[in-house]
Formats: structure tokens, sequence, C-alpha cells
């Protein structure tokens, strides 16, 4: 958006003499300034034209002064000049510039072994190009796609460098919703983008529905996201852009936990209730006591920095770039957790000869990160919230005996490790300052990616191209347990308080130690893909235009991995934490390894057509065979159709206020093959104890199922694309439908089969439907340039069946004692939440009398009346229902980009409505703290109907799965606001500079919800563990500045 | 120009001419992995398939909780009220079919007898020297695999020539108790006479070992006269340990009191929570343990299966196996300085025999303690082959005298022995087994065999408790009946 408006730049010559003469010039991108090949020019009217040579030349022979130049491009907005000699006084030097085209319509999509102009799409696609990208300047790419495309939900973690979840219209899949990634067209994971630099990217198209993804068979079930990274042009100058932003995060909500004095009154409530003593006798001079939330929660900093070149001679063009991410936790501290991401690409393309070209495209990165323990009961942040706030971070400085017989002054901190311990919580949770400090972990990646491709221009129209596309990754990672000490009896302590062995003594008087222990692991990945097809693209009465590929791929890819661990690191230390430097002795060394390997070849045809672009339509077929298939369905075949009108070049719509009116419907089937290979595997795993030693034993560890096969996906999209007053305005809105009716599925077999693991078998189906919708504006008021984009998405999903057993799978649970809280069942949408219904508080016995035995343990006025949903007089786990579901009835993006002279501004909101959070992140041990809620409790009849009394047994299972900790997490954030401001173009360039911009960024500004924990955005990974706030890592706030130059 | 053509030509032709489709065949050993069909083919694979039938022994950790939760013994503790609800509520005489600890139980039980079908299913593939009485291992096991079966669910699916396969689920229907006892004694006869009368290993199960099962099966059955004459094949081969409580040490394990024995070591380094039961170590010792325990001698635990305050006061004075059967944890932390903090249903008492002792586990702490469970003991023998012979209105004499022998040596003296008969006699032996097998596992199934569970037991409800419910996920699976009233 950033263009200036298109400018003609006029050269003065002094001689006006013939009335028609030849005219010659130069087209050049507004942009950059680079000249412009193959621009096709024509004179209005007339029969004649040319097309502009490699340096962006062209010539025009008799041109008649008065006569008008219309300039073309793909990709360019087409530029109509009208030419007469009062206003050129000489034809031969004409110099044009043309303004890139980024209205929407016109975009080049790239659509798998092809690509189309967006506006000859009959298929469902969002994209995303590179100025989206950069206003957000995300560390992964996944964060550029929330909310600027529709039809994509994307739920990430304020983790550094952590996957977020992704869905593409919807949830349709129990083994797996990762859409496919392919960037310049190799088949790639959603993993996979931890590596890629946004910087590097040029553009990316969601292909979303059946008729565009079925190109990609199996693997396109749950969508595709096409990515192109940047390549350089033809006969330009080399231009460098380097980009530098800085920045800070920061927590900005916390979470109200009882304070000291608050802690120790409701304690004592807490075991008298219990019929047990005051457990704090003098409640006085407790104060506020230690917000463990403080100790943990720190400013983090976060920097990127990217440098790129561009260019090409006449035959070769090529890219290359380098780009530092790094990005430090809000948790913790840096050391402790951080993701840093080093990254290398070169793309070069060049021609061969007249006819043959090469591309290859490197990337190499490398890619460092440790991290805290996340999202569970012994999360960091779990622990500063269930922490005894009466406990101080570290140990009060005491007086010590030396060695030497004098005595010393020892100063506690963080650098000794001697931190506060609590005598009264000795179960998981524990100073979370201790467990930072007790937490060594590393994670080192390399990884390189890329391509060799040919492409062959075999005859006329007819192109081939031959690519071989990889991916090898290595992953390096250790982790270290030293000997901690969290309190005497504590069972995570497992050291004396000076941090040397626990030392037990057995009956017979052998002697057996705690140890700390090393792990480290080498893992390996190798793909590759190599794909060989042909574009045939023609034209029939230039009328008819046909666009046709057909051709095939061949795969392949494997890992392993290699492991050890080892006990006994000198000095308890992480500087000496390494299998080779531990002692231990063999009983305590252990190694592992695992491999496996997956092939695939399919085949591929599609065929694209259109009537003089008016009437279009596509037929795709792709054929899949797969190792992971059963050897009773090897292969199997993914058709799709689509049709497109568009309606306003009829004749009978000519008078009608719309500019553009496109008519689109597809009608398909994808897969989705997240399967193993399958057999009847004997395991050697099993063993017994035979005279003291073990006894490597053996049993049949798996059942294969032969006639297992990929989930054949069934997608109907219907949209349309308008635009009104003057194309201004634009609106694309998409309805969709899809059913999945061979979905994969671990079958929940008889118990009496014993243990095995049993074959994934295709028993039941899902369905889901949504609507996708889109509106932009453009427009310019004088100086100022206003573009605006909405997005509209939403998705309901059901499990139609399960023919399995019980008809539902438990997915995610949390707490201790464990409580599952997530299904996948039948009739109900995919991951809901699972658990009891509260109705208030029993106020006195009576009600308790008159309502359904909730336990046998004793039930008191004060707690949790539950719901009798059976009507059975019991309350048991049949009295579970719904109570919530994780995913928003519907989401918005709302971007707003201004620019005015020099200065733009970009505003991103995101809004997501319906989704319910289940809070998870409550110990509930008698000892540890309490939220802030707590202090409304229950203390006698009328005094509170929603929070129960506080007591030390709860012989009610107040703490049980129910509606009580659902929240609605319906939130609206500024996702992104970024101002900038250009220095003017004639002072860069004195400079010697073609763009000077900087710019001021915050992330995540602000959030309106209602949601009490940390943020209601919770992904943990996975359909069937989201929306559970374990104690959830927050997106932290991020103000950053930034700038970019290019010269 | 030509090289490029060769290239495009070649591929072609290279694609073209190898059958591709062979490019996603697969097979396991590209993987390294071993597959059914290349198994079975040497002794060495029968050898590792009988230790695989062996290792389901380990998972039965439940057993001793539930055997003296569900009676009258002890209560279910824990951290809270809902910590192990599937316990709390065996302890409450309020469990439901859907209790996690029993799935477990059933489904565990059943891979036992599916790795001994799999070896029945493989046994003519090769002749070797010893593959019989290898097989008298196999159906020992099967038969106590199914016994434990029948104690905790009555009627249950029965099958015996192979291992069930995914087309087997939901097919089968339970069968009545009479039959799979009627299997589980034809298993431990064919046992019996292949099996040596001792093994070179600790740990395998031998002749003996077979008849004292069988003996315990048919007692069950309240075939007395049968039972007795398998008893009295073990009696005098194993002989009672003077000192009591030392036979559930370390080092009194596989003593000369040991007729079965579940075998544990803290040496598998096991570290994995999501596979308690992949561990060679015993996951149900550190349930028993008392919480945040701070001295010698012991280790923290869960404070689950906490003895009762007047089962502790109802054991003679002078009988020694009141303080080897059950520690009084506050008289031993004043004692030793000790500390501790309490946990739900707090007792003050903990299973002295199966607890965490300090220095006997290894690797995570909590799932690789070293306890072997003593599933039978010859003590047990005496007082069952005691109940049969007098129960059968065999040998009274004999049967007191057996009898006696337990208490000598319970008291250290004679001096305590009994002198009665009849159903006094019956009710002495019944008693006896109250305070010798305490805490053991076996109260619970002792209480419903001899029919004193309804009035022992609070809320016991007569035919309903007497076993345990299918698992609910079985039902609606498989299809199975209910037990009656759950």
């Amino acid at each position: 958006m950033k263009n200036i408006v298109s400018l003609l730049f006029v050269y003065f010559s002094f001689l006006l003499s013939f009335h028609a003469q030849d005219l010659s010039g130069l087209i050049s991108d507004a942009d950059n300034g680079e000249p412009l090949a193959g621009v096709n020019i024509i004179v209005q009217d007339q029969n004649e034209g040319a097309v502009s040579d490699f340096d962006g030349k062209f010539k025009i022979e008799n041109f008649e002064s008065g006569s008008t130049l219309v300039f073309s491009y793909v990709g360019y907005k087409t530029l109509r000049l009208k030419i007469s000699s009062e206003d050129f006084l000489d034809f031969k030097n004409i110099n044009v510039t043309l303004e890139s085209d980024l209205s929407e319509l016109d975009e080049i999509v790239v659509i798998g072994y092809g690509s189309q102009k967006l506006s000859d799409i009959s298929g469902a696609v969002s994209t995303v190009n590179d100025d989206a990208i950069e206003s957000v300047n995300p560390v992964r790419v996944e964060d550029a796609l929330q909310g600027q495309a529709s039809g994509v939900n994307i739920i990430s973690s304020g983790s550094p460098g952590s996957k977020p979840t992704v869905l593409i219209r919807g949830i349709t899949s129990y083994a797996g919703n990762d859409p496919l990634v392919v960037i310049d067209g190799v088949s790639a994971s959603i993993d996979d983008l931890n590596s890629v630099n946004p910087n590097d990217i040029k553009s990316i198209n969601i292909l979303k529905d059946a008729a565009l993804a079925s190109i990609y068979g199996v693997k396109g079930g749950s969508g595709v996201i096409v990515i192109t990274t940047k390549t350089g042009k033809r006969n330009s100058k080399t231009s460098f852009n380097i980009s530098t932003s800085t920045g800070f995060q920061e927590v900005v909500k916390k979470i109200d936990v009882l304070n000291a004095a608050e802690y120790v009154a409701i304690l004592n409530e807490a075991s008298v209730n219990s019929g047990q003593g005051i457990v704090f006798p003098d409640i006085s001079g407790y104060g506020l006591g230690t917000n463990w939330q403080d100790e943990i929660l720190n400013d983090a900093p976060i920097v990127n920095h990217s440098v790129s070149a561009s260019g090409g001679s006449e035959n070769t063009s090529y890219y290359v770039s380098a780009s530092y991410t790094g990005q430090e936790g809000v948790v913790g501290d840096g050391d402790k957790s951080f993701f840093n991401r080093t990254s290398f690409t070169t793309n070069i393309d060049t021609d061969l000869n007249e006819k043959i070209k090469l591309i290859v495209n490197t990337n190499y990165s490398n890619i460092k990160g440790k991290s805290l323990p996340e999202n569970g009961i012994t999360s960091v942040l779990s622990n500063a919230l269930n922490f005894d706030p009466t406990v101080n971070p570290y140990k009060e400085s005491e007086l010590l005996l030396g060695s030497n017989g004098a005595t010393f002054f020892q100063e506690h901190s963080s650098q000794n490790g001697s931190f506060g311990t609590s005598e009264t919580i000795t179960q998981e949770i524990v100073n979370p300052l201790a467990q930072i400090y007790n937490t060594y972990n590393q994670n080192k990646v390399n990884k390189f990616t890329g391509k060799i491709e040919l492409q062959y221009d075999l005859i006329k129209d007819l192109k081939v191209t031959s690519r071989f596309g990889y991916t090898y990754v290595d992953i390096y990672d250790k982790s270290f347990v030293p000997l901690q000490f969290y309190g005497i009896g504590h069972n995570q302590t497992n050291s004396e308080p000076d941090l040397s062995p626990i030392v037990s003594i057995d009956s017979e008087g052998n002697s057996t130690s705690t140890h700390n222990r090393v792990s480290e692991g080498y893992t390996n990945y190798f793909t590759y893909t190599y794909e060989l097809y042909g574009n045939y693209d023609f034209s029939v009465n230039d009328l008819h235009n046909f666009q046709t590929v057909a051709g095939f791929s061949i795969g392949e890819s494997k890992g392993g991995n290699i492991s050890a661990t080892n006990e006994d690191v000198p000095f308890n230390s992480w500087a000496y934490a390494d299998v080779s430097a531990a002692t231990g002795n063999a009983l305590q060394q252990t190694s592992g390894s695992w491999q496996y390997v997956n092939r695939n070849l399919s085949y591929f045809s599609r065929l694209l057509y259109d009537y003089d672009e008016k009437y279009y339509a596509s037929l795709t077929a792709r054929i899949d065979g797969s190792t992971s298939f059963g050897s009773n369905n090897k292969f199997g075949f993914f058709p799709s159709a689509s049709f497109g009108w568009v309606v306003s070049k009829e004749e009978f719509f000519e008078n009608l206020p719309i500019d553009f009116l496109k008519l689109r419907a597809s009608y398909g089937s994808l897969g989705n093959d997240n399967i193993s290979p399958q057999f009847a595997l004997i395991s050697t795993f099993p063993s017994y104890v035979l005279n003291g030693n073990i006894i490597s034993g053996s049993s049949l560890g798996s059942i294969p199922n032969d006639d297992v096969s990929w989930e054949n996906q069934v997608q109907t999209n219907i949209g349309v694309d308008t635009r009104f007053f003057g194309n201004k305005l634009s609106l694309t809105l998409d309805y969709f439908q899809k059913t999945v009716d061979d979905l994969l599925f671990s079958p929940n077999l008889s118990l009496y089969l014993g243990t095995p693991s049993f074959p994934t078998t295709n028993i039941g189906s899902t369905k889901s439907s949504g609507i996708d919708a889109n509106i932009s504006f453009n427009t310019n008021i004088a100086a100022l340039s206003i573009a605006s984009n909405l997005n509209f998405t939403t998705a309901s999903n059901e499990v139609v069946s399960i023919n399995n057993g019980d008809k539902y799978i438990w997915g995610a649970g949390y707490g201790i004692p464990y409580r599952p809280i997530v299904r996948f069942e039948e009739g109900f949408s995919p991951g809901y939440f699972y658990g009891y219904v509260t109705d208030g508080l029993f106020q006195n016995q009576t009600e308790i009398d008159n309502h359904a035995s909730q336990t046998t343990n004793g039930t008191f006025p004060g707690d949790i009346r539950f719901v009798d949903l059976n009507n059975d007089g019991i309350i048991n786990d049949s009295d579970r229902t719904k109570i919530g579901d994780p995913f928003p009835d519907f989401t918005i993006g709302w971007n707003l980009n201004l620019d005015y002279k020099s200065f733009d501004l970009s505003i991103f909101t995101y809004a997501s409505v319906g989704n319910d959070i289940y809070r998870a992140y409550e110990r509930n041990l008698s000892y540890t703290n309490r939220f802030a809620s707590v202090l409304d409790r229950w203390t006698g009849a009328g005094t509170s109907f929603e929070e129960p009394r506080v007591t030390f047994i709860d012989s009610n299972n107040n703490s049980r799965a129910s509606d009580r900790y659902i929240e609605d997490g319906s939130y609206l954030r500024i996702k992104n606001i970024q101002f900038g401001y250009s220095i003017p173009v004639s002072v860069a360039e004195k400079l010697g500079f073609s763009q000077i911009r900087a710019y001021m960024q915050i992330k995540n500004a602000l959030t309106l919800t209602e949601y009490s924990g940390y943020d209601p955005e919770i992904s943990v990974g996975g359909v069937l563990n989201t929306g559970i706030d374990y104690g959830t890592y927050p997106q932290p706030r991020i103000w950053s500045l930034g700038m970019n130059f290019k010269f | 120009m030509n090289n490029f053509k060769n290239i495009f030509v070649y591929s072609l032709l290279i694609l073209s001419l190898n059958n591709c489709t062979d490019h996603v065949d697969y097979e396991a050993i590209e993987n390294y992995a071993i597959t059914a069909e290349v198994y079975f083919q040497q002794e060495s694979d029968y050898e590792a398939a009988l230790v695989g039938t062996y290792d389901p022994l380990q998972w039965m950790f439940f057993n001793i909780q539930i055997g003296a939760i569900a009676s009258d013994l002890s209560l279910c503790g824990g951290e809270s009220a809902s910590d192990y609800l599937g316990l709390q509520e065996i302890n409450s005489m309020t469990h439901y079919p859907e209790n996690d600890v029993l799935s477990n139980v059933w489904r565990w039980l059943y891979e036992g007898v599916n790795r001994a079908n799999y070896m029945e299913e493989n046994k003519s593939n090769i002749e070797f020297d010893g593959k019989e009485s290898m097989y008298g291992e196999v159906y020992f096991l099967r038969a106590y695999y199914y016994f434990q079966l029948i104690k905790f669910f009555g009627d249950v699916p029965l099958f015996t020539d192979v291992r069930l396969t995914a087309g087997d689920s939901g097919s089968l229907s339970r069968s009545a108790a009479s039959l799979v006892y009627e299997q589980i004694e034809l298993d431990l006869q064919n046992a019996i006479s292949v099996l040596p009368a001792s093994q070179s290993e600790q740990g395998r199960v031998n002749k003996f070992t077979a008849y004292a099962l069988l003996g315990k099966v048919l007692l069950y059955q309240e075939k007395f006269a049968e039972s007795a004459q398998a008893f009295d094949q073990v009696i005098g081969v194993y002989s009672l340990v003077s000192d009591y409580g030392s036979q559930f040490l370390r080092f009194g394990e596989n003593g000369p009191e040991s007729v079965f024995e579940i075998q544990y070591t803290n040496q598998s380094n096991w570290y994995d929570w999501n596979c308690i039961q992949c561990s060679e170590g015993n996951y149900g010792i550190i349930m028993n343990g008392p919480r945040g325990w701070s001295g010698p001698e012991y280790a923290q635990g869960w404070s689950f299966n906490v003895p009762t305050e007047e089962f502790f006061n109802s054991f003679a004075d002078g009988d020694t196996r009141r303080d080897a059967t059950i520690l009084d944890i506050q008289a031993f932390a004043d004692q030793t300085g000790s500390s501790y903090t309490e946990g739900y249903d707090h007792t003050g008492y903990f299973n002295n025999k199966y607890i965490p002792r300090a220095g006997e586990s290894g690797g995570q702490i909590e799932l690789n303690y070293l306890t072997n469970y003593r599933i039978i003991r010859y003590a047990d023998v005496l007082l069952m082959a005691a109940e049969a012979l007098n129960r059968g209105q065999i040998d009274d004499a004999t049967a007191l005298q057996y009898l006696n022998q337990v208490r000598a040596r319970a008291f250290g003296s004679s001096d305590n022995n009994l002198n009665v008969s009849g159903s006094a006699l019956t009710d002495a032996i019944w008693l006896e087994r109250k305070y010798e097998l305490a805490l053991e596992g076996h109260r619970f199934f002792d209480l419903v065999r001899t029919g004193q569970a309804s009035s022992t037991i609070p809320g016991f409800i007569s035919g309903k408790h007497e076993v345990f419910p299918i698992p609910q996920q079985e039902i609606d699976i498989s299809g199975l009946e209910q037990n009656p009233s759950y």
C-alpha cells in the first residue's frame, strides 16, 4: 500500500515536428524503478502493439500523435496514456512507470503445479501478501495469518517459538487437523514453519476447498497453505533490503490470588471447617507476602534483524537473505526460556539456455531454544499461582559456621540456589523461582530445506517441470535434572538441603542414593519429493482458454532418533551435564532409538478452462499411494470439479451498479492419511524378574488392519465475488460443507483383548459447515489512502458417528487427581468439555436432604449442588454432560491501513466470540494458595450462592470437573498497531537509499475480555487439548521500534 | 542441451520401467520390527514369550489395596476424598461400573490370559527339550489370571486356544464361573503333571505352587475333599519362618514360607509416569506410605490403605503380627524424631507389610519399589488346608494342628494354642486368616467367600457386592451382561 500514486515521468525534448513518427521509451516498476520486461503495449483501437524487452525498452513505429497507448502486465495496473505532441516534445523518451496492482482480484495465486489470476479462480482461496506480513512483523509465519485470511483459525500461545493450532475451515478429523504446507512447490508441514523467515515470504495462498486442494489429494483434507518466497527480478541491479526491529514484551494481566494475610485467614477457616484446629494462631504481621507472579514474570526482549539482496541479469535472478530472530520468554528469564532463529535463504533461477530454466532454492536455519515447564500443574505459572504467599522468595540471610571455624554471613539469592521453601506444601507445588533455577534443557535444530527445479519449454505452450524438493533436519536436545531441594518431605525434593544426594540405608545395610540425571538425544529427519509434470496452456480462437497440467510425484520421509541417559553428573552442574561426563554405572545408563519411514507415490492432473473469461470450469484429480495404507487399499483417488460464472460480463448486467460479480461452485474429495503402517508386531518390551534379574520377554504388541484406508472427505463450496463503487468495495463470500465418512480412529475394542495397540480403523464420520467472508474497501481521499479489510470466519463441527464401542474418546484432562474433561463424541462438536452441572450451593441441611445423594463422604451446607441429570437420586459419572466448547462460534479480523504522504498506519483487530475456557490451574491442596474469589465464599446460609465454603477436606468433591470452571473466553484484541514514517524519497536518495522507513509497533495492545485468566487465547497443541487453561503462557504485549532500509 | 534431454528421458524411463507401486510397499523389517510371521521359530522365542506371560503378574499392584480397602480392615485414604476416586468408591461400597481401577484390573488380567493363549496358539510350531515343562508354567499362569478374574468379577468370558484379535471384539459373552473353574482346574492339573518340583530360578512356579493354587481354587468352590488332597501335597514342602515380620522385609523375600511370589526389582530405573505398569518395580508400594515422611527406615508415600484403629486395637495381646502388620506412625515418629503430614482419612496407621522403605527404590522413586508381592504363603496354605479338612469334616485334629502351627509362630509360643472343633474351629480358622493374612489383599475375598461380608463390611449389599461390576466400557463395547444390581 506504500505505492505512490502512479507517476508519469516526462522528459522534455525540444523537437516536435512529425504527425506520425516512431515512438520509443522505457517501462519500469513504480515501486522500485526496476525495468519491466514483457509488458504488452497496444495502441488503442489499432492493431499495432509491442512488447518491452529485457531492459524494459519498447518501440512503436508510425505512432500517430493523440492516440492512446495501453500498457498491460500481469500483476500491474493497466495504464492508458494519451500521447500527443502538445504534451510530449519527443516521442523517443517516453518513460512510463507501472504501479503494481494489489487489488486482490488480479493477484496471482499459486495453486499447486501452476498459478492463476485470483479473478480466474473458481475455488475458494484466501491470500495474504508480503505487506500484510510485514505489518505484523511475526516470529512465526502463522501469526501473520491470524485474522488476515477468512476461513483460517489460528490459536497461538505466548511461549517463544511455539507451534499454534491452525484450523482451516473447522475440525473434521480426530487423526489430525494440521493443514499441508507447500513452500515453493515443496511439501512441508506446519512444524516446518518454525524455520521460515517471514521476511522471505512474498505471498501466502490458502487453498480451502476441494477444487483447489484436491491437487494435493490425501494430504489436502485440512486445507493447504501455499507459501511463495521472494525471488529476484531479471535485468535489475541489486537492491538491498534491511529491516531491523527491537522491542520488549510484557505480561499485562496478573491473576488475583490471596495475599499472605488473606491466605492465613482463609486457611484457618478451612481448617476449622474440616474439624481441625487453627493452623495460624497469630494472623497478624503477614502483610502482602510474596506475589509469586511478580517474582517470575519479567519484561523480555525480542529482536528481529534481516537483510536481503535481490536482482538479476538478463538470464539469471537471485534473492539472498539472512535473518536473526531472538525472543526471550516473559516467564522466567532469558537464560532459561528463549527462541533464537538464524536463517539464510538463497533463491536463484537462471536460464541454462533458451528453453531450460534452472531454479535452486536453499534455506538453512539454525534454531536454538530453552524452555520451562508449561501447561500443567507443575508448570512455572501453576506454581506461581498455587505456592504459599507467606514464604519468602529466598531464604533469609543467615550466619553459618565456616570450615575454618569462623562464622560468616551467608547471603541467599538465586545465585546459590537457596530458595524459600514451604513446610506445609509437600506435593508437586514448589517455589517457582527454585523450579526455574533447577530447570535445565536446550534444543538445537539445524535445518536445510530447498529445491532444485528444471523448467523446460518443450514445445510452444508446453512446459515440463522437474523438481526435487528436500527437507533435512537435525535436532539435538539435552536436559538435566539436578539434585534439587524444595523442602524436607516434599515429593519433588531429591536432595538434602545442601544439595547432596539423599542416602538411604535399607534393612540389609545397603545404601542407595538419589541421583541427578542428564539425557541427550539426536533426531534426524529427511524428506524428499521428486515431481515431474507438464503444463500445457493454450487458447482456441482466443475464446476457449485452457490451462492443463499432468504429472506425478514420488517421495519418501524418514526419521530416526538415538538417545542416552546417565546419572551422576559431576558437581550437580549444568556445565558438566553431558552423558560423557556423567559417572553413573552400567545400570544407570540407558539408551534408546526409534526410526520410521514412509513413502508415497501420486499422479495428478488438472484442467482449467474458461470461455472468454466469462465461464470457468476446472477438473482436478489425484491418485495417492502410501506405505501408510493397508495392503488392501494402497491407492486412493481424489477428484474435484468447479465452475465459475462472471455474471458481470453478461450483456444484461451492463447497467447494474456492480462492477464485478462472479459466482462459484465446487465439489470434490480430499483425504487425510495420519496413520502408520500396520503389522502384527512382536514387542520385546515386556520383561519379568527372575532370580532378581530383569529378563526380557515378548508379547504380541500390535494387531494389523489390512483394510485401513485414508479418511475420505467430501467438500462442497459455493461462493461469490463481487465489487462495487468503481471496484473500491469488494466482497467475497463462501459457504462450505465438509463431510468425512471414513474417520480414522484407534478403535475402542473389547477390553478382554488385553493391552496390545489396536489398529487404526475407519469407523466414524464428521460434518463441518461454515461461512468465510471477506470485505475489502480501498479508496483515496486526496493524499490519504485507505485500505480496510474485514473478514469473518465461522465453522460448526459435529461428530456424526463413531462406530466404536462407547461412541466417544477422551481427549485432554487436568489436575491431580487427574480429571478428564475433553471428549470427541458422537452427536457433539469435536473436543467439547464434559463434566457436572452445578446448581448453586446448599444453604442448609434440608436442601442437602432434599437433593440427590452426592457423595457418601459427606455433603455439608456451603458445598456445591450438582444437578442430577438422570434423576436417579445419585450424583455420579452418569450425571455429566456437555458444559462448554473451546472453539469460537465465529472470529472476525479487521485490518485498517492508512497512508498519508510519508506516514503509514496499520491497525489489526481480532475478535473471537463464543469460545469457552476451562480453568484448570488450581492444585487444591490444603495449603496451596487460592484465588481471590474465595474471599466471597459461603460462610453461612445466604452468604454466597456461588463460591463454596473453604475446607481442607473436600468430602463433597466440589473440585470435580464441572461448569464451575467454565468461563466465556470471548475476546476482542487489538493485535497489532504499526505506525510508520518514510523519509521523503528525495532525502533518502541523497543518502543513497531508495527508501528509509521507521516504525513503532505494539502487538497485543489491548484485550477486551471477561475471562479471569491470563489470556483467553489458549493453545496447547491439537484439537483435543484446546481451551484448557493450565496456567496458559500469556501472549505478551510487545512494544517495538523498527527500521527498514532499501537501496 | 543433449544432456538435459537425456536427463528427462532417463528419469522418465527409470520411473516407467520400475514398477512404481513397489515404492509404496512396506515391510516391518525396514524399521527393524519383528513381526509375528517370523516369531516362534526357535526355543528362545518361546522362553521370551513365557517371560512375557509372567509379566502381567506385576500389574496386579491394586490387589493389595482393593483386598484391604474393600474390607473392614482399612480405609482408602490418599490425599483427598477425590484422590483415586475408583478406590475411594470401593472403600465406601459405592463403586459402580465406571471405575478406572477396576477397568485396569480387568484388562490387565485379560492381557495375561491372551499372552498365555498366544503361546498355546504357537505350541506346535517347533519341538525342543523342556517345552512341556515350560507350558506347565503357561497353564499355571493362565489358571491364576482366570482365578483372579472370577474372584473380582464372577462369570467372565472364557477363551483358551488363541490370542484374540480385533475381529473378536464384542464377539464373546460371559461363561459361568463353574465353567471357568473347570478350565482352571484342567490347566492346573496339566501344569502339575509337567512342572518340576523345584525351579532353578526364583520367581518361576513349580509343581507345589500349582498344587497350592489348585487347593485354593477348590476351596473357593467348597470342594473340600479335593482341596485338602491338593494342599496335602504341599504340606511339609515349605515351612513357617520363625520371625513373622521378617518375611515381609527385603531379605525375607522368596524365603522358606514363600509358595507363590510376584517378583519385583528396583533395577529397572523406570521414569515414565504414563506407563506405571511398565516398571519392573511395584507401584502398589508407594500408595501405602506415610505422606511427607521425613525420617529413618521408611520413605514417603501417598497415605492410601490406612488400617483402622479398631483393627489395630483388636489384635490379641502378645500377637507379634500386630506391629509387623501395622505401623503406628505417630509412635514411630515420636520415637525417631521424624515428621509426616496427614492425608485424607488419617488413622495414624499404615500397612507395614507393603510400605515404602528407605533405599528400596530407584529411578522415579514412586515407580520402582522392589517389594515382592507374596501371593501364597505357607501359613495361608496351612490355614486353607485346615479349613478344607474342617469344613469338609475330614480331619479336625489335623486342621487344628495346622491352625496352631500358625498361632504358635505368631505368639512365639504354644501358650495361645486353641483346642476347638467343628464350627468353632471354622470360626477360629477364619478369624486367624484375618490376622495372619491382614493387608495382603485376601480379606475382602475371604469375607465374600465365607459369607461374612454383609455382616462385616459397612455398606456391603448382599447379592451385589460379592463381585465387582464389569467395567462399563466392556459392557458398552462387548455387550456383556452386567453383574446384578450394578
